[in-house]
């Protein structure tokens, strides 16, 4: 028993690591998205195109393979950041592919009238997008961008396999000290996981309610 | 032209014209620049070599080593969306169960497997299964038992998805019928919701193949395990990885399409056969 | 020219090879109400939003004030705040509440103080009947309710003329009088209008003139007793025969 409660302290503290991970990533890849999404609906060609390539081709390469080439490719060409660094790259080239879908659709999901609407009343441009058209997209896109980042949770566990001392990582190197409490050890990271999981799906809730009443 | 345009911005006027065009050149020679940085830094690092590609159009044997990974990709992320099909409409119809008892326990699972990192169900079955059962279990049967359970967990989602956005009358018209709850599901309702999947599943392909690559995690060879492998043996990791990637877009890529072709062919009919019960339902409300 | 409020000189406009307006002329004077009559796809509605600028014209001058039609910019929004425009589909703000539909123009664009937009909207919209709707949201009005807080929207901007683009054809017939009502109400109050519409009962007893347009062309343009009563073109008359059947 004292033994289980050891490996559940060290697995706690491997949490925060994930956590950091996961958080870093997501105001990362929420910054990133965002921006490509805004020049993925500009008026300017070669923005637009250059971002649909960019989510084109990462979404259709499995975040192993970006893990890949940003951990072992990158060296190559003299770029040289801690495993950490690494993997907040990945996930977050990873992610943000996902956050610009979905802040472009939020966009685009907007009836063409509302925006004409506000055009005829005199609005100006940035004044269209602060009153009419970002409240819209906002409420649209909390849910789509709850699941992505619940996603980006589960998903920065493949830093483990890139030399980051995360929870599914120090889980792996317990079950090898630890042989004889293998399958409490899972059975408590999964616990965590799912707790946590659940957490954030509960916050992302109340965030989307909070959204629809301030309008 | 996309909706950018029409949508957030006004028909251009002569200034934006010349503002629009003006950013389109400096995008332009923005990317060549870094375009141009790019292939000087890949050429002082000698990443642009002959000996670091060619292997890949002359040698035969790594070819071959990696067309194998390929087949194990998709034999695997095939077999699982089976299985996955399988666990997925037994899951997503105990949920749709007006029994508690079934009811409860696949909500239950379903919500579970959905927290789970894949790769945790991975190294469960890989460290753990041993142990209990004094067994290894395949490499193969790791990866596909995982992709099955998280998939199958998404599947039902979908499934019950697909149920609850038939139209009403469906299930009155069975019910009215005299059909019993199981047989207006496995008569009416499921085989329709399947349909209504369709692109959906296909979609849910790429996920697998993509899922797939952790094999290398659990030494299922697969593509990128081939391709670690492979990177090692020639030392040219960039130049592998991206190739391999390249490999892994243009088969998603052909999928994803696919599966918005068969979307789109699907949205066409749906709409003439399910026409009027849309109608019917929004004068009721 | 300097009494009229629109005035629209050789306008053409092109969707790719359709020629959508052709050589339009017209004039709508202060006080005026003008509706434009013809059948679908005639270029009525394309000519209407053309002078809002929601679409461009390849060719011609439009003149609000007997001030050209800026390309664009606040020159652009300023002269579309004097120029209220209500649609088909009445494109209330569906995140705002009725009253801030109707204030949130005079608050961002004519810089009045929240309170006194407030007051003055409530003002519009016991004009228009829905004084008692100010703090629900649009998907909960009905249609008729929503159009006529779309025309308390416009009032509030002090608008110099109202453009009414097919006002009552997304609305559930038993619906369509009410706002009618309060369209003629606006007429008798002397409000400059333009009305894209279906309605011959309306153009007859409120317009001062009748614009029938086909094809991308004003083919008649002629008080509504004499357009009613004794149409000159063959293409007004066939128009006529059918819509009053």
């Amino acid at each position: 028993m004292n033994e289980l409660m050891g490996v559940i302290s060290t697995l706690l503290r491997a949490f925060v690591t994930t956590l950091e991970l996961t958080f870093l990533s997501a105001i990362l890849s929420l910054v990133v998205g965002i921006l490509a999404a805004a020049m993925r609906v500009s008026p300017v060609p070669p923005l637009r195109w250059a971002v649909s390539v960019y989510v084109r081709l990462v979404r259709n390469t499995p975040l192993t393979i970006v893990f890949f080439i940003t951990v072992f490719g990158l060296p190559q060409v003299g770029v040289n950041f801690s495993f950490f660094s690494f993997a907040l790259l990945a996930l977050t080239l990873y992610t943000a592919t996902f956050v610009a879908e979905t802040v472009r659709a939020g966009i685009q999901a907007i009836p063409i009238g509302q925006i004409e609407a506000a055009r005829s009343i005199g609005l100006t441009f940035t004044q269209v997008l602060a009153y009419v058209v970002l409240p819209q997209a906002v409420r649209s896109v909390v849910p789509p961008l709850a699941s992505t980042f619940i996603a980006l949770f589960k998903n920065s566990s493949i830093a483990s396999a890139f030399g980051v001392a995360e929870a599914i990582s120090v889980m792996t190197n317990m079950v090898n000290v630890h042989s004889t409490i293998v399958l409490s050890i899972m059975g408590a990271t999964a616990a965590i996981y799912v707790a946590l999981a659940l957490l954030f799906g509960r916050a992302f809730t109340w965030l989307e309610r909070k959204a629809l009443i301030a309008r | 032209m996309t909706g950018a345009d029409r949508h957030l911005f006004d028909a251009p006027g002569p200034k934006a014209i010349r503002r629009m065009i003006i950013g389109s050149i400096i995008a332009g020679v923005l990317a060549v620049v870094a375009l141009a940085y790019a292939l000087v830094q890949l050429t002082d690092k000698g990443q642009l070599a002959a000996a670091k590609w060619l292997p890949f159009v002359t040698n035969l044997d790594l070819i071959k080593f990696l067309l194998l990974g390929l087949g194990n990709t998709i034999g695997a992320a095939i077999v699982s969306l089976g299985l996955a099909l399988v666990l997925g409409i037994a899951l997503g119809v105990g949920r749709l169960s007006e029994a508690k008892v079934v009811h409860t326990p696949c909500a239950a699972v379903v919500e579970l497997v959905r927290g789970l990192p894949v790769l945790l169900n991975m190294l469960f079955l890989f460290l753990a299964f041993p142990l209990a059962f004094h067994i290894d279990l395949p490499a193969f049967w790791t990866v596909v038992l995982a992709l099955t359970l998280y998939n199958g967990a998404v599947i039902a989602e979908i499934v019950r998805a697909g149920v609850l956005t038939l139209p009403k009358g469906q299930r009155e018209a069975a019910m009215a019928m005299g059909l019993s709850w199981r047989q207006t599901m496995a008569l009416v309702l499921l085989p329709q919701a399947i349909r209504i999947m369709l692109p959906s599943l296909i979609s849910q392909l790429v996920v697998l193949i993509k899922d797939s690559a952790l094999g290398f995690i659990v030494g299922y060879q697969e593509l990128a395990a081939q391709a670690q492998s492979a990177a090692l043996l020639l030392n040219n990791p960039l130049q592998t990885y991206m190739i391999v990637g390249v490999v892994y877009i243009l088969l998603n890529s052909l999928l994803s399409e696919a599966s918005n072709y068969i979307g789109e062919r699907q949205k066409r009919t749906l709409s003439k056969v399910y026409a009027s019960a849309r109608v019917a339902a929004v004068d009721e409300r | 020219m300097p009494d009229s409020v629109i005035s629209m000189d050789k306008v053409n406009k092109w969707f790719g090879a359709l020629h959508a307006l052709r050589d339009i002329n017209f004039r709508v004077s202060a006080g005026e109400v003008v509706v434009v009559a013809g059948p679908s796809g005639s270029g009525k509605s394309t000519m209407c939003r053309t002078i809002n600028r929601l679409e461009t014209i390849d060719s011609g001058t439009i003149r609000v004030n007997g001030e050209t039609l800026p390309a664009e910019g606040r020159e652009l929004a300023k002269l579309r705040s004097e120029v209220a425009m209500v649609f088909q589909q009445f494109n209330l703000f569906s995140h705002l509440s009725i009253l801030d539909n109707v204030t949130l123009g005079p608050i961002k664009v004519l810089r009045q103080s929240g309170a006194e937009a407030c007051k003055e909207a409530l003002g519009f919209l016991d004009r228009v009947g829905i004084g008692d709707q100010a703090h629900k949201f649009p998907a909960q009005l009905s249609g008729g309710q929503q159009q006529r807080a779309a025309i308390a929207r416009a009032l509030a901007m002090r608008p110099k003329a109202i453009l009414f683009d097919e006002p009552t054809s997304a609305l559930d017939p038993e619906m369509v009088n009410e706002v009618l009502e309060v369209m003629t109400q606006l007429a008798k109050e002397g409000m400059t209008m333009l009305v894209v519409t279906h309605e011959m009962g309306f153009a007859r007893r409120v317009a001062h003139r009748v614009i029938f347009m086909d094809a991308g062309q004003i083919v008649e343009e002629a008080p509504p007793e004499a357009f009613f009563t004794n149409p000159k073109t063959d293409r007004a008359r066939d128009f006529l025969s059918k819509i009053l059947m």
